[in-house]
């Protein structure tokens, strides 16, 4: 091996408080046979072009550069050698300027620390091995999971990049929670109306047919890793041919059966056949199983079976097919975006609010359903004897800001809150309403408006209440009564409840299948909370949206391009994904197999062989940290760039 | 070969390598250290970086060896550096949830407890070998964590082999 030092000046950045010559004889002395250069500026063009033909006459194969951070600029130099026709792994560089130059006073243990690092890095280098990145077919195509705002945005933008993208949805039709609202916060926009554009291109749109909607479907199983995942589908029956179907509602008036909406919080009922709600899109209904008497073989005139659907249909017999089984659908794709949403905190939890218990006391979701024009009344405000309320509580921070429930707050409840005031205002213009909070949080810059509206309203009250814990209500004969610590009583007609948001309740279930982690709150994880929000911690899942994190809607279509960055920068299609070589490598003749390895990863990179009965690092997962091959106490786990010898080298020539 | 080292390093134990003590009076003022600082990239190393563009200055007693990750940093390391002449030996970390690699420095602040109870059986003092938090922004604490471990490696003498 021959092997070379370069040391840069910089200028007199390192010149002046270090003497190259000194170094020069001294390193020389140390190290027989060694080149030794000097250059002003190794980093400027003049100095690149240097070293390249440096290298290339003098034949050396191992490279110390002596200048400034690695950090700074570790990858200039092995771009350089990698022009020279070496291998960029085989270069030590040291840290003369930041970590000796700047900061040691005394020029001679300056110079001597410089020496000591250059004879460290020489006895490094010299172990080094050529080090190759590896390249892979992958898919550019995504799984992106929920059809929510920010599943929806991922998907359209992906698909308008020309990827395909195969959205898995559980409910029957597509939208996630904005769909349920009659109008939104800050614009007072009505939700579907509002979404309406997003789900129309999706549907219909240019690039629609990049776009494959999977609804009453979950993810069923994931293996494979970033680029090539392989996705199972578990898809239930529809039971209606979602081609053929005009929606032209003819079958619903007729169904013999109904059972609570879920769509509307059980509010109201819907028959076997029905659409969850006027408008819903995909324009199809859907029959519930549990409660269609054909599909559950209960004959409801002797012993003929139910048809009343199928002779209510104008299309013809075959629009409904009721022999249709589960599936499981597998699609190859390259990423996965989890947009999945978020769920309402259960203010039954708080047993002193009355939810559950007292009537007219409702939780956020059933009241944007009960003030809904497509909704269980449509859109008219009555109380459970019928009338027309004339006081409300409105009751912020419910479960949040509290460590005996949620600790943090979701930021989005204070705006709805504004919002039911201002509706509220509107559809019953003498009613009170009072405002119960713990703290007000009405962040943005068009988000003030509704608060305004409240607080300039001569007949809403705000309380504010150091513990929501400490609100209790009673019923007394049709009225509803408000007791803030046992003392001060008010009278209101109805109390809506604003709940912390919390992760949707098959988050975990998810979460196990694709061996994601969860926060401390059942959240997924992010890779970093600040710097890589929109990833989780496996590579090649991503994030977007409520599931990670409670936030409006906004802020969910931000996180859907988001995403949709992540997979377009990282996947380009036509191009291999490059592999860093800087990973950790299981010796499989050596190996004993006893998993410890396993246990210590944060990447979920190490599996284990059970025919081989070895561990086998995925170098596409793995990270390069290198503590496994620290844990592993049979040290046959190289890490790539610094392995045992290596280090060893380094520690022993600073030490001799 | 781990394990081939690791029994080696026995033998010199009983061959009162490891368990000689050290002067704990000796504070001589020529006395000056060496002392093997393992680095993590992301932010220690950063951290130190940071101290070099402002310039900070502080004694040159501590050697850098840097590592991807604090969780790479196996004991042996440790081990071996006093074993091969260091004084004192520090390991800095990013600081608790900052880690880049999410939780190695964990595993390293584990390894360290461990490894201290290591060292006392081998006579080493608890002050020649400090685990610690530098983040990439903090230049002035990673002066001090310097300055600081210097010092009392410095009060405690050489290591005695």
């Amino acid at each position: 091996m021959k092997t070379a030092v370069y040391f840069c000046n910089c200028g007199s950045n390192i010149s002046e408080k270090i003497n190259p010559e000194i170094v020069e004889n001294t390193v020389k002395m140390n190290n027989p046979g060694i080149v030794f250069k000097s250059y002003g500026f190794l980093c400027s063009e003049e100095g690149k072009e240097f070293l390249k033909k440096d290298i290339e006459d003098s034949g050396v194969n191992a490279l110390v550069i002596s200048a400034c951070s690695p950090r700074d600029h570790e990858k200039t130099f092995m771009n350089v050698l990698t022009s020279a026709g070496l291998n960029p792994y085989m270069m030590q560089m040291i840290n003369v300027r930041e970590q000796v130059a700047w900061v040691t006073e005394d020029k001679d243990r300056a110079a001597e620390k410089a020496i000591n690092y250059i004879n460290a890095a020489i006895s490094r280098v010299n172990l080094q091995e050529p080090l190759e990145n590896k390249e892979i077919d992958v898919s550019p195509n995504a799984v992106v999971v929920g059809a929510g705002p920010a599943g929806l945005k991922t998907a359209l933008s992906l698909a308008e990049a020309g990827r395909k993208v195969t959205i898995v949805e559980k409910s029957p039709f597509i939208g996630g929670l904005p769909v349920r609202y009659e109008e939104i916060f800050p614009n007072m926009e009505c939700g579907p109306c509002m979404l309406e554009p997003i789900m129309g291109d999706a549907l219909h749109g240019n690039s629609s047919e990049n776009i494959e909607f999977l609804t009453l479907s979950e993810i069923d199983g994931v293996v494979g890793s970033y680029g090539n995942f392989t996705v199972k589908i578990k898809r239930s029956p529809r039971y209606v041919d979602i081609e053929k179907c005009i929606g032209c509602a003819e079958c619903i008036e007729p169904c013999p059966v109904s059972s609570g909406n879920p769509f509307n919080c059980g509010i109201n009922k819907r028959k076997a056949v029905d659409f969850s709600f006027v408008g819903a899109l995909p324009n199809v209904p859907y029959i519930n199983a549990e409660d269609c008497i054909r599909l559950n073989n209960k004959f409801k005139n002797g012993d003929v079976l139910c048809r009343s659907c199928i002779d209510a249909c104008p299309v013809g017999e075959d629009v409904f097919k009721f022999d249709e089984k589960e599936e499981i659908l597998e699609r190859n794709v390259g990423s996965i975006i989890l947009a999945t949403g978020s769920d309402l905190y259960d203010c039954a939890k708080i047993p002193s609010l009355g939810y559950g218990k007292i009537s007219d006391v409702y939780n956020s979701m059933e009241f944007e359903r009960i003030l809904a024009s497509n909704g269980p009344t449509e859109g008219k405000i009555k109380t459970s004897g019928g009338k027309e309320p004339r006081s409300f509580a409105i009751v912020h921070c419910v479960g949040s800001l509290d460590e005996n429930h949620k600790e943090y707050c979701s930021g989005i409840c204070c705006e709805y809150a504004f919002k039911f005031n201002h509706i509220i205002r509107n559809k019953i213009p003498s009613a009170t309403i009072y405002h119960l909070y713990k703290e007000m949080v009405i962040p943005g810059k068009e988000n003030a408006g509704l608060y305004k509206h409240a607080a300039e309203d001569s007949n809403t009250y705000f309380i504010r209440i150091n513990d929501i814990n400490g609100i209790t209500v009673k019923e007394e004969g049709d009225k509803k009564f408000f007791y803030i610590d046992g003392a001060e009583k008010i009278s209101v007609d109805a109390v809506i409840l604003c709940p912390a948001s919390v992760p949707g309740k098959d988050t975990g279930k998810l979460a196990g299948i694709l061996e994601t982690s969860l926060d401390k709150n059942g959240f997924f994880e992010e890779l970093h909370s600040r710097t890589d929000a929109g990833r989780s911690k496996i590579k090649g899942i991503y994030v977007a949206g409520s599931c990670h994190s409670p936030m409006d809607i906004k802020e969910a279509m931000s996180e859907g391009i988001g995403a949709t960055g992540y997979v377009l920068s990282g996947l380009v299609q036509g191009k291999k994904l490059s592999i860093d070589p800087i990973t950790a490598v299981v010796d499989s003749e050596k190996c004993s197999g006893c998993k410890v390895c396993i246990s210590v990863c944060p990447y979920k990179a190490i599996s284990f062989n059970e025919e081989k009965e070895i561990s086998i690092i995925n170098e596409l997962l793995c990270q390069g940290c290198g503590t496994c091959a620290a844990a592993c106490p049979s040290a046959v786990i190289k890490a790539n760039g610094f392995t045992n010898e290596e280090i060893f080298a380094e520690i022993h020539a600073i030490l001799a | 070969m781990q394990n081939s080292f690791f029994i080696k390093k026995k033998e010199n134990s009983n061959a009162d390598a490891f368990n000689s003590g050290t002067k704990k009076s000796c504070e001589t003022v020529s006395f000056e250290p060496k002392i093997i600082g393992f680095l993590c990239n992301w932010c220690s190393y950063a951290g130190a970086d940071k101290a070099g563009t402002a310039q900070k200055p502080y004694p040159p007693n501590v050697s850098v060896i840097r590592v991807m990750c604090s969780g790479r940093i196996d004991p042996q390391f440790i081990l071996d550096a006093f074993q091969k002449g260091a004084d004192g030996v520090m390991v800095l970390a990013c600081h608790p949830g900052d880690c880049h690699y999410k939780e190695g420095n964990y595993r390293a602040v584990q390894r360290y407890r461990l490894l201290l109870k290591l060292l006392k059986q081998f006579g080493i003092e608890a002050e020649r070998c400090r685990f610690d938090y530098v983040s990439a922004g903090e230049g002035d604490r990673f002066v001090s964590v310097i300055n600081e471990t210097v010092k009392a490696v410095k009060k405690l003498g050489p290591l005695k082999r």
